[in-house]
């Protein structure tokens, strides 16, 4: 191996997209299925928080997200080495995370953002800061940076898999069992949108050939 | 256990067929299943919308119990009172002021097609009057008036899954991005396999941003351009002669009245270059297949109908009916609407649209039913307030499955217009501004709690299934009124929606074949299917025999008219509504699912140009007050590129933001629709944005609990 294995990543193509956020809850979804958000958002308490943005400008719309850099900035920026190259994705360790922001104004896309952490459905505090709050002294929320994670390999809400071609997937009694191969935006796009760019295959192989160093 | 059970989403035309997945009793998932329209995917409502089943009561809350008005307070009753109550209301009613003094509604929502059957029957056997319209006369009114004078059927040529196939989309006035976002895959899906994609609005839509041409026409001369389209075609000689002289109608009448919307003429009207005009009408008429789509950028203006014919006359000069993927498309915008149609919830036709007033037909229904039919049209949904306040006519108002104070345009006039009836009735499964005015409630089962069949926009009849028990005393729909037709002393007792669905097919010709079974077997059935053998039929005029009394298509242009209430010095600026793709009409549903509420909540936004804002130093996210001759409310500015300068759009989904108290009650002369696409408003900024945020939370909580939320669930 004259190259190293690049990391994969979901890539949206603006000319499908419809800016219709389906991609933004699914997401969501995904990450808080042991959150208090029992099987699906449906049951959601607190606010949704995807780790991909549609953005609209005049003349484009498409969702922005982690592209699992290689030599990540945002990971080179965090000062306590919160973030972590771990099976083939960029990862964030959200206990260890800060919220310093220096990850966030690393990153060149924009991929990451901060927000109150979570847990069971409600607000983590914060261990020692106190703010004041409807004029009272309370614990702070933890903050911590979200982004894509890629999140394969986990169930779906609500059990779906889907992929091109995947009619009638919804008939298989299975499929709830089933460990999902795309990722939750890729798997929930009506207009088939996203797309995973798998490391060393399709369109990153034809990189690699080429120009060595993808 | 888990268990699933199939279905039809609740929320738009697009028909995608879905699984509830129930858990103990309660919906907990949703998964999307091989439908005809959907093949496996779902929007984001889909997905997420059905947690209004669990009634969360963010927004409003769920009807439990019936309710009558007791010294000015709704309170809970019995369902023998409330029926009681209803039941000797209404004859009362009847008795001293006609039959014609009383207007109902059918519902173009969950509830199906067999409750709008039983409605329209009770309406026409038991009440006796014709007066029974719905929401199609706020939204595709002039669709069915347009299409039928044209073509003869009022509803999509073509089906949805034939638009991928397409070598042309000219797409005018139609957002599908975020009306139909599994109709707008079918777009990028023809656009990805070559075909050419045209589209006129004024504003960049999802589909303008990829299309090949974008026509940006300034809002309201809609005809103009369609007139221009028609003139380039017949100057050019574009148009096919054999198809016009063998199957076309009045040729000549046509070509004298486009005569003088020349592409210059009209570029001067409409703002669109005259050579885009050419371009893409040579385009169109030499592409092998070419649809139509529209939606309400051409239905909500008062002159609709015109539009609408003068599309179709588009199709029929260049011949493009009659074979796949062609024809025109008006896509219905509710999960039912065509449906609702189809039941005959219309004051001038029964079921299978077969009119009311014409004797043969009348004498098969009231053989049918028992009794006898009035034989004149029926008032419209629009002309209600006019006809309460000015002219006394109406005393009761049975208002099923609707809210019209928030979907109806001039809010304030129709709350005054409820405030003066005798008797309001509201069924309907969540407590809605409507219900504030209502004398007496009756609290209906919801989507997931009932049986019965959607048409989907394109003429398909799918079933729907109940997935869980419903909360509280609620009864279905096709029951409550059975049970109120009972006790005015005509009796109906229909055991299941089935029963109801073949009783309906025995009376309609083109539906006569669409059997619970065959729906089973099938999918679904896209209707004409006149008999059990029939497979049902994808695309409508094989053979290019329409169904108009001749046989023939019929052209139609005529002069292009200014919308009625123009921007001045003191309301500078334009209004239309518009949706958004997260929410659905009312919101009284996807308000109560707490993630597509939370993507978007009150009070709602409204879209301006980047140059107005500037002007009025306001920056996007901002609140403002937005006013015009009706009303005012608050919302928030949200700032684009793409719009244009002097014009804004609001959603018509919120409560405090609510465009309908803004919007003006001027009706299109023949479908009777209104003008919901332009009126004038002026836009201010507000100094103290964190004064206001804290209104605007205020006002959402004393809403909520006018709405009954937080009051105990048993
Ligand atoms: S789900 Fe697909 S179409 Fe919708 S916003 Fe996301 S990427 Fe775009
Ligand atoms: S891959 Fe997973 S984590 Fe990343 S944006 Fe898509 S859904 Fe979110
Ligand atoms: S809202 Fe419309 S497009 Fe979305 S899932 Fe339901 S039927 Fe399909």
């Amino acid at each position: 191996m004259n190259h190293a294995a690049s990391n994969s990543l979901v890539i949206a193509e603006a000319a499908k997209c419809i800016g219709c956020k389906a991609c933004e809850l699914a997401c969501f979804a995904v990450h808080n299925r042991d959150n208090g958000v029992g099987t699906a958002v449906g049951t959601v308490t607190m606010p949704v928080l995807p780790r991909l943005y549609v953005i609209r400008t005049d003349s484009f719309t498409m969702p922005v997200q982690c592209r699992q850099c290689e030599n990540a900035p945002c990971a080179g920026a965090c000062p306590v080495q919160a973030i972590r190259q771990q099976d083939g994705v960029i990862a964030i360790d959200a206990e260890a995370c800060i919220g310093c922001k220096a990850c966030a104004l690393a990153c060149p896309f924009g991929a990451i953002s901060l927000y109150k952490a979570y847990s069971g459905g409600a607000e983590l505090p914060q261990p020692l800061l106190q703010e004041r709050r409807d004029s009272r002294l309370q614990r702070k929320t933890r903050i911590t940076a979200y982004k894509c994670d890629l999140c394969r390999n986990t169930e779906l809400p609500g059990g779906s898999a889907a992929g091109e071609g995947a009619g009638g997937r919804g008939s298989s009694a299975a499929a709830a069992q089933d460990r999902n191969p795309f990722p939750a935006c890729v798997a929930v796009c009506p207009e088939k949108a996203l797309r995973l760019v798998e490391a060393g295959t399709g369109r990153s192989r034809s990189l690699n050939r080429e120009g060595g160093t993808f | 256990m888990e268990n699933k059970v199939l279905t039809v989403c609740p929320y738009c035309g697009s028909g995608c067929q879905l699984y509830l997945l129930v858990e103990n009793g309660q919906v907990v998932g949703a998964e999307p299943a091989d439908g005809r329209t959907n093949e496996g995917n779902l929007c984001l409502k889909g997905h997420y919308g059905w947690d209004f089943l669990n009634d969360p009561q963010l927004l409003t809350s769920r009807l439990r119990k019936p309710m009558i008005r007791k010294e000015g307070v709704l309170q809970e009753v019995s369902w023998e009172e409330a029926i009681g109550f209803t039941a000797e209301k209404l004859n009362a009613i009847k008795e001293k002021y006609g039959p014609d003094a009383i207007m109902g509604t059918g519902s173009a929502r969950g509830p199906g097609n067999e409750a709008n059957y039983v409605m329209q029957k009770f309406m026409r056997a038991v009440i006796g009057t014709n007066n029974i319209d719905h929401c199609a006369r706020v939204c595709h009114g002039p669709s069915v008036a347009g299409l039928t004078y044209s073509l003869g059927d009022g509803a999509m040529s073509n089906s949805i899954p034939e638009i991928e196939n397409t070598d042309l989309l000219l797409i005018f006035g139609y957002n599908a991005a975020v009306t139909h976002p599994i109709v707008a895959r079918r777009i990028v899906k023809a656009k990805q396999k070559g075909a050419v994609l045209i589209v006129a609005d004024p504003r960049k839509t999802e589909s303008a941003r990829i299309a090949d041409t974008w026509l940006p026409l300034k809002g309201g001369t809609n005809m103009a351009l369609v007139n221009a389209f028609g003139h380039v075609l017949i100057e050019e000689e574009l148009y096919d002669k054999d198809y016009v002289s063998n199957f076309v109608q009045g040729f000549d009448e046509y070509k004298a009245n486009v005569e003088k919307y020349t592409p210059e003429y009209a570029e001067r009207i409409t703002g669109v270059r005259a050579a885009d005009i050419r371009k893409v009408m040579r385009q169109y008429a030499k592409s092998g297949k070419a649809m139509i789509l529209y939606g309400m950028g051409v239905c909500q203006f008062a002159q609709a109908v015109d539009v609408v014919k003068g599309l179709a006359s588009l199709a029929l000069l260049t011949g493009h009916f009659g074979r796949e993927s062609v024809g025109i498309g008006p896509v219905r915008g509710q999960n039912n609407v065509q449906g609702s149609c189809d039941m005959g919830a219309l004051p001038n036709v029964y079921p299978g649209y077969q009119s009311v007033e014409d004797a043969k037909i009348r004498k098969k229904f009231e053989k049918a039913w028992g009794t006898s039919l009035p034989d004149k049209t029926g008032y419209r949904l629009t002309e209600v307030p006019h006809l309460i306040l000015k002219e006394n006519k109406i005393k009761a108002y049975y208002i099923f499955g609707e809210d019209p104070v928030q979907s109806d345009p001039n809010a304030a006039e129709l709350r005054e217009a409820l405030d003066q009836l005798e008797l309001v009735i509201v069924q309907d499964i969540f407590m809605n501004k409507t219900a504030l005015h209502a004398d007496v409630i009756l609290p209906a089962t919801s989507w997931g709690e009932h049986d019965g069949v959607y048409s989907s926009a394109d003429r398909g009849f799918q079933r729907i299934r109940k997935a869980i028990d419903p909360p509280g005393e609620v009864k279905p729909d096709w029951q409550i009124i059975s049970e109120v037709s009972t006790a005015m002393g005509y009796p109906m007792a229909y055991k299941n929606s089935e029963e109801i669905w073949d009783e309906m097919r025995k009376l309609c010709p083109s539906f006569a074949g669409a059997s619970y079974s065959k729906m089973e077997a099938l999918g679904g059935v896209q209707w004409p299917c006149p008999s059990e053998d029939h497979p049902g039929t994808p695309y409508l005029y094989q053979g290019n025999r329409f169904t108009t009394p001749s046989g023939k298509g019929q052209l139609f242009a005529c002069e292009w008219r200014a919308p009625l209430e123009q921007p001045d010095d003191e309301y500078p600026l334009t209004l239309s509504t518009v949706r958004e793709v997260g929410h659905y009409s009312v919101r009284t549903m996807t308000g109560n699912c707490r993630a597509l509420s939370q993507l978007s909540d009150e009070p709602g936004n409204i879209q301006i140009s980047l140059e107005d804002a500037a002007e009025h130093g306001i920056a996007d996210g901002q609140l403002v007050q937005v006013y015009s001759r009706r009303g005012h409310i608050m919302a928030r500015a949200q700032v684009s590129g793409r719009i244009k300068k002097g014009a804004t759009y609001m959603t018509y989904h919120f409560w405090i933001g609510a465009c309908n108290e803004l919007t003006v009650d001027y009706l299109d002369p023949v479908s009777k629709t209104p003008e919901f696409k332009y009126c004038a408003v002026r836009i201010e900024a507000i100094s103290d944005q964190a004064q206001a945020e804290a209104l605007v939370r205020k006002q959402y909580a004393e809403l909520r609990k006018q709405m009954l939320v937080g009051a105990v669930p048993e």
